[in-house]
């Protein structure tokens, strides 16, 4: 802009009724609709996801209508993939294993989470080592803590369970069908505890002490002050908590691989295990009808969720 | 649709010349036809609309390394562990005899990755089953049909190759190298309860584990603790022993979505009988063998626990290794009592291919290898050493005592590959199998494997 455009355009803006400046204010919106700055930030972001999330998300779902294997030929084939996915036993169990297995560990993980964060808020001592203590499985790689843990669980927990008398234990719940879901559960959840417990303590310590002081001075019980108190104004952690872990555990992989390799027979194969299968069984295609399924069930999952959060009046 | 202009498929970053697209226009240096109508990737992504292959396409062609010259270096690969050192050492010799040509041996790289990412190993030497098979139908391999070496296979064993896949009629894949399987004996425990002979029919195997069984000796032993070996063994041989199965599997392809009570081929009408035949036989085996696996059923044969062991030759190798001293012998499993019907399974445990889409460069070199490893000398030399079977004609018989029961049977066609192999890894064949020996519900299994083939049927007819 020059130098001589400059005091007209201010006070055409000034006066709101120059034709001119008006003009070159619509021009500057037409071009410039949010300041250049903003612009800057968010375009390599917008081509960054394009490129690496959308692109092939939607090379993907083109590849569901066809018999591709990932090279050589192929040809479209319709719905017939969507078709045989919907009849299949294996992916049907495996919806089936992954959303109960999402929904019990969610329950578990959020619930320890947050009677942990209360309890390591508290005036306790070394709170400093303990809260460090109990962030460390987030640190470990998920596939080391399931290889751990499938000795502790197929070895030594049978032991134990043998010398305390404690049958149900006393065989490995991961060589039976009907139970390995349930270590799953547990490993899944003892991960990722601390990730919840960060967002929990962050919540807590964002709480006024005030509030607690007046109702300890009204008498209100340690129970009730959780209920009354504590959890209200937890609640809008605990929604981004539940998002985030309920997120994660449906794409479960690492620790099925790991624990049970989605044994026994196909009890504890996880939806996103089986999408992966496809590429080395040649059914690649299928399988991204699978994913393309399971987009739009992940998809539900989240707009529910969204609007639990706006009614309640949190916001993300 | 042509795969010219495209930068992609002539490229190969190991090679040492120029790149240059192997379409129907560039004269073929070694009469090996490489062009062909192949939708490829790329024209897909014309086809779509989406510019990304254009990017990514020229930035990758420039990792091509080092000059041109009279050298070219090609990769070969072979992921075969048991043998890899022994390719090692063919490679090593090749790289000697001459000049122009360096073979890298790679034994680890992932084909489909590597197909994927449009750069395959120059020649490949591996298992060929119906995974790798998928590479024939899609197109990706080389028609190698217009090779002397194509000529100089036994055609029975050629036909192996085509019971999984083909392509357009082409020659893509060579079989190297033939395991044959049957029932593993001990030597000396026949001796010990008085079988002179190895039975030839299914009443005479009867008879053999009522010997055993007598004698107070395991007759066979069976592991279903790890799901494969059921089904190579027991499975695979009383199957194969009782319907043909490649007549089979093109009958169930024919049928398609029809497969049911009504079609002319299916699981519930041919396997009913074999699958009966096998459950028949758990009197004769170990206690509890949910309880063993592979490496069990290996210890327990090897210290001589059971008179009879179903499994291939992979397995008399670990039993060797454990009691180098046990005498053993294979005999085909007779399923019938129609002698001259009893055949072997058999599988390509290994055999060569060259990727369609090839530098000329790249090609004539990678021949010039194949040359080398197809020289009956050389292929024979490795399949006598490894207990296997040449598949050319008029090989030398298998002199091994281990597995030499099955000469007659390879050399005169007599084979059959499993009725598992044949089964997509989508379906869980394996599993239905050990569940089936645990339950002896025989209609559970084939109405599974019915509803599991229909199911497939919907999408690959479609």
């Amino acid at each position: 802009m020059t130098a001589t455009a400059l005091p007209s355009q201010h006070t055409a803006t000034r006066s709101r009724g120059g034709a001119f400046g008006n003009a070159l204010g619509k021009l500057k919106k037409l071009f410039f609709p949010v300041a250049p700055t903003y612009l800057f930030m968010i375009i390599p972001a917008i081509v960054l996801f394009t490129f690496f999330i959308i692109y092939p998300m939607v090379q993907g779902m083109f590849w569901s209508f066809t018999n591709y294997v990932g090279y050589g030929t192929w040809h479209f084939i319709g719905l017939a993939n969507y078709q045989a996915a919907f009849s299949d036993p294996t992916i049907r169990d495996s919806y089936g294993f992954t959303l109960l297995f999402a929904v019990v560990a969610c329950i578990l993980t959020n619930a320890v989470a947050m009677s942990l964060a209360i309890a390591l808020n508290a005036k306790i001592r070394w709170r400093a080592g303990f809260r460090t203590i109990f962030f460390i499985p987030m640190v470990l790689s998920g596939l080391v803590v399931s290889y751990i843990f499938t000795f502790i669980i197929g070895t030594s927990i049978p032991i134990i369970a043998g010398v305390i008398h404690f049958a149900p234990l006393e065989s490995d719940i991961l060589a039976n069908q009907h139970t390995a879901w349930l270590g799953i559960v547990f490993v899944a959840s003892w991960v990722a505890i601390p990730g919840a417990l960060i967002i929990f303590l962050a919540g807590l310590v964002s709480i006024p002490s005030e509030v607690y002081e007046a109702a300890s001075i009204d008498g209100a019980s340690a129970w009730k002050q959780f209920q009354k108190m504590t959890f209200p104004l937890l609640f809008p952690f605990f929604i981004i908590n539940t998002i985030l872990t309920f997120k994660s555990f449906l794409n479960v992989y690492d620790i099925c691989v790991g624990l049970t390799g989605g044994g026994p027979g196909t009890a504890t194969t996880s939806v996103a295990q089986t999408i992966f299968s496809g590429f080395f069984s040649g059914d690649y295609a299928y399988q991204m009808a699978n994913a393309v399924i399971f987009f739009i069930i992940t998809l539900f999952f989240a707009l529910f969720q969204l609007s639990v959060i706006r009614r309640r009046g949190g916001s993300l | 649709m042509q795969r010219d202009n495209d930068p992609r498929s002539g490229r190969n970053h190991r090679t040492a010349a120029p790149t240059a697209p192997v379409g129907p226009g560039v004269p073929e240096p070694s009469g090996v036809s490489g062009g062909g109508p192949v939708l490829s990737r790329r024209s897909m992504m014309k086809a779509v609309g989406l510019g990304a292959a254009a990017i990514a396409g020229p930035g990758l062609v420039a990792g091509c390394s080092s000059s041109g010259g009279s050298t070219t270096k090609i990769v070969f690969e072979e992921t075969k562990p048991e043998v890899v050192p022994y390719f090692n050492n063919l490679v090593a010799k090749f790289n000697a005899s001459q000049s122009h040509v360096v073979v890298t041996h790679d034994f680890t790289t992932n084909l489909i990755a590597a197909f994927v990412r449009g750069n395959p190993p120059a020649i490949d030497c591996d298992n060929y089953n119906l995974t790798t098979s998928i590479f024939v139908a899609r197109g990706v391999l080389a028609d190698l049909a217009s090779l002397p070496q194509a000529k100089l296979i036994d055609p029975n064993i050629q036909a192996l190759v085509t019971q999984y896949a083909s392509f357009h009629g082409e020659t893509s894949v060579l079989p190297y190298s033939v395991a044959a399987c049957g029932v593993i004996y001990n030597v000396d425990l026949f001796d010990k309860v008085g079988v002179s002979s190895v039975p030839t029919t299914w009443t005479e195997f009867l008879a053999v584990c009522e010997k055993f069984k007598s004698a107070g000796i395991t007759p066979v032993y069976q592991t279903y603790g790890d799901t494969w070996t059921t089904q190579q063994g027991l499975f695979d041989y009383m199957v194969g022993g009782m319907i043909d199965v490649a007549a089979f599997y093109q009958g169930l392809a024919r049928e398609g979505t029809n497969l049911g009570p009504n079609s002319s081929v299916s699981f519930e009408k041919d396997f009913t009988a074999p699958c009966k035949q096998m459950l028949s036989l758990a009197p004769y085996f170990n206690v509890n063998p949910i309880a063993e696996n592979y490496a069990k059923g290996n210890q327990a044969f090897a210290s001589s626990q059971a008179g009879m062991y179903m499994q291939g030759p992979w397995a008399v190798g670990q039993v060797i290794a454990i009691n180098p001293k046990l005498k053993m012998g294979t005999f085909p499993l007779p399923a019938t009592d129609d002698a001259s019907q009893t055949k072997c399974r058999v599988n390509l445990d290994l055999a060569i291919w060259l990727p369609r889409s090839q530098a000329p460069a790249q090609r004539t070199a990678a021949v010039q290898f194949l040359d080398y490893l197809m020289q009956p000398s050389i292929l024979n030399a490795y399949n006598q050493a490894n207990l296997a079977f040449s598949p050319l004609k008029n090989a030398p018989p298998q002199t091994s005592p281990l597995v030499s029961g099955l000469n007659q049977y390879v050399r005169s066609g007599r084979f059959y590959q499993g009725a598992g192999t044949y089964v997509p890894l989508t379906i869980p064949v394996g599993n239905f199998i050990q569940e089936m020996m645990l339950t002896g519900n025989v209609s559970g299994f084939t109405s599974s494997m019915d509803g599991a083939f229909r199911r497939l049927a919907v999408r690959t007819s479609a």
